[in-house]
């Protein structure tokens, strides 16, 4: 369990760029991303495909793909310290244990030939060194239980293609938290997940996230997600948070043309079942981005200086900012 | 001839679930689809909602003539379509065409997308090639992209373009039904908004009806006039979209209603959490199949099958809570 008291930060991170640098060019995927993470706190990263949350999740891991991506700047600080400074040894001892991560395929975070308990024990062996194995065992069926798998004595000796999915995220998760991290990281956890076992997930997610306190980043495309989870909500767009603020104020008010668009196009279950609103247009290429705004092109109250230079960040509210020149401090 | 542009009826189709190869033995069906019937009307949209696992794809499948019902029919214009073959085939294939969930998958990367939108045409003998060509710069204007693409190849594409690519080639036979497979889920939210209004757009134009899969019920809601609940190969609940929306009655599309994450915070509704998963279609519970998970189950759901009956006008639910209403 961690130390820090609730309402401390746990995790900074300022003003990080990780780019891919290929033949043909930079590709700017993450390029500027500032936001704090506190004590059993629940941040929602949102944005659509290709905007950059999930190469901000595995910078903050230092798990970037091979080919050319790299972290050129900014800094990740993890209980004060930046880990971008540690040595692969000293990370490793991190991830798992103060920083864990759930991905979105649970079919592929597995590993087929090995069964659910020796997947298990890999992950709390790391941590209780020199605990026989009945005792790691055991803690592995507590650990089964946590997540609620029914008659976990049996599960353990399965195998992934044994069980359903919803099970096998359930045991992603339990491998995730049996480190105790601080920080956990969720990348569209639930999108493989049928919609009545997607519920179940999160509010379990929710659960043990009061039990120990651990903070969540929690990425994701799907707003019914935001507002079921998180306390506050960043908007992503083109490779910058254009938006951050707590969920009640994103929703109800949002200040972003980019971040008022998106959550005008979602089909609602309630309200006229008419013609949706559309943001016409793509998001600009990250290889060539504009020196102004990067919603710029698609925006529908652009005007001279949006292209001249990058919006200034404005605070609109109690921890609420947006990256807008159309936008004026209360 | 009736106003129905597509009845099914009695629809079934099991799978044999089989051991060994040379001297194979069958261990037992999967009731993909267990009898399921429904209509649809000519320029309306039918919406099938369901869980993975609950036959809305082998329905739909059957509906495209690409698997053989194993009981039931369907009839196009109150023309029964299986044991269609030769001319007969290719006329239906002409009438029903079907855009699928992968934008990716479903188009040849190594042909140019106006190859692959006058691909019907070529095979019907629809005209010469200048005809041709004529058509698909039409149809590529109809779905909101510049006739001049048609030169290009699918990766060049965006995801929600080449969405539009397969919507163009479905349209180029004019069909009278499309099936859309889960069309908009593997786009983004801004460009599934554009491609749910192009379909209603273009299904006011043409007259064009449309079979929607779907999980993602506020799709439904926007773009269907009737909507069909399934749960393992059966039909729980079916009603026009608006009643539906606004008097769920089955307990299990209730759950499918609450598990629905309502985008804005601070709205607590009734909200049932169903417990455990959906039980294997190979061995389905008895009685009513949802029993194991349903909040209002009584002794009677474990032994008889409740019947599909109607509740009031359009709206029929297949459960025991309404055996006396």
């Amino acid at each position: 369990m961690s130390d820090t008291p609730p309402g401390d930060t746990v995790l900074e991170v300022r003003d990080l760029h990780t780019h891919f640098f290929l033949r043909r060019g930079v590709v700017k995927a993450v390029d500027g991303v500032s936001f704090s993470l506190k004590r059993g706190e629940v941040l929602g990263l949102v944005g659509e495909s290709g905007c950059g949350k999930s190469l901000t999740a595995l910078s903050l891991m230092r798990l970037l793909p091979k080919g050319g991506a790299r972290t050129i700047k900014g800094e990740v600080l993890l209980g004060g310290e930046n880990i971008l400074q540690h040595t692969p040894a000293e990370m490793r001892e991190i991830r798992g244990r103060r920083i864990s991560m759930v991905l979105q395929d649970p079919q592929t975070s597995l590993n087929p030939v090995f069964s659910v308990g020796d997947q298990l024990r890999e992950a709390i062996e790391r941590r209780r060194k020199g605990a026989s194995l009945s005792e790691i065992m055991k803690e592995a069926v507590a650990a089964l239980r946590r997540v609620e798998i029914a008659a976990p004595e049996q599960r353990i000796g399965q195998y992934p293609h044994q069980m359903s999915g919803g099970m096998k995220q359930r045991v992603v998760g339990a491998i995730a938290i049996s480190g105790e991290p601080e920080v956990l990281i969720a990348d569209e956890p639930t999108t493989a997940l049928d919609v009545t076992i997607q519920l179940q997930y999160l509010k379990l997610l929710k659960r043990l996230q009061a039990e120990n306190g651990m903070a969540i980043l929690f990425i994701t495309h799907d707003f019914g997600v935001v507002g079921r989870m998180c306390d506050r909500v960043a908007v992503m767009y083109a490779g910058r948070i254009v938006e951050c603020g707590p969920v009640k104020q994103i929703f109800e008010a949002p200040q972003h043309p980019y971040t008022r668009a998106l959550i005008a196009s979602v089909p609602k279950m309630t309200g006229p079942a008419g013609r949706l609103t559309t943001i016409e247009g793509q998001p600009p290429s990250l290889m060539d981005l504009p020196v102004g705004c990067r919603f710029a092109s698609r925006c529908a109250l652009v005007e001279q200086r949006c292209l001249d230079a990058y919006p200034r960040s404005v605070r609109v509210g109690d921890a609420h900012t947006a990256d807008c020149w159309k936008v004026s401090p209360p | 001839m009736s106003d129905q542009l597509l009845r099914v009826e009695g629809l079934k189709k099991h799978f044999a679930f089989t051991k060994g190869i040379l001297f194979s033995r069958t261990l037992g069906h999967v009731k993909a689809v267990d009898d399921v019937s429904f209509d649809i009307k000519a320029g309306e949209t039918l919406g099938l909602v369901g869980e993975s696992g609950c036959g809305k794809t082998t329905t739909s499948r059957m509906i495209l003539n690409l698997e053989e019902p194993t009981e039931g029919r369907i009839l196009l214009e109150d023309e029964p379509i299986s044991g269609l073959q030769g001319d007969a085939l290719k006329a239906y294939r002409a009438k029903v065409q079907a855009v699928f969930q992968d934008p990716w998958s479903s188009l040849n990367p190594r042909m140019k997308v106006g190859r692959t939108i006058a691909e019907s045409l070529i095979v019907n003998g629809w005209g010469d090639k200048e005809k041709i060509a004529g058509r698909v710069r039409e149809l590529l204007l109809q779905v909101g992209l510049r006739p001049e693409q048609a030169e290009q190849y699918p990766h060049e594409f965006s995801g929600g373009q080449r969405q539009r690519v397969a919507l163009a080639a479905a349209l180029a036979s004019r069909p009278k039904l499309i099936v859309l497979d889960e069309p908009v889920s593997a786009l983004d939210v801004s460009i599934r908004a554009q491609m749910m209004n192009l379909l209603k757009d273009i299904q006011a134009q043409d007259n064009v009806a449309y079979l929607l899969v779907a999980h993602d019920l506020a799709t439904v809601r926007h773009m269907a006039d009737h909507t069909v609940v399934m749960y393992l190969g059966k039909i729980v609940e079916k009603a026009p979209t608006e009643q539906l929306f606004a008097d769920v009655r089955h307990p299990y599309t209730k759950a499918l209603f609450s598990a629905v994450l309502v985008a804005w915070p601070g709205r607590s509704e009734e909200e049932i959490e169903l417990r455990g998963e959906v039980p294997s279609p190979l061995n389905p519970p008895a009685g009513c199949h949802f029993h194991t998970r349903c909040p209002y189950v009584m002794p009677r759901c474990s032994q008889q099958e409740p019947a599909l009956r109607e509740v009031s006008p359009g709206h029929a639910v297949a459960c025991h809570l309404f055996d006396n209403a």
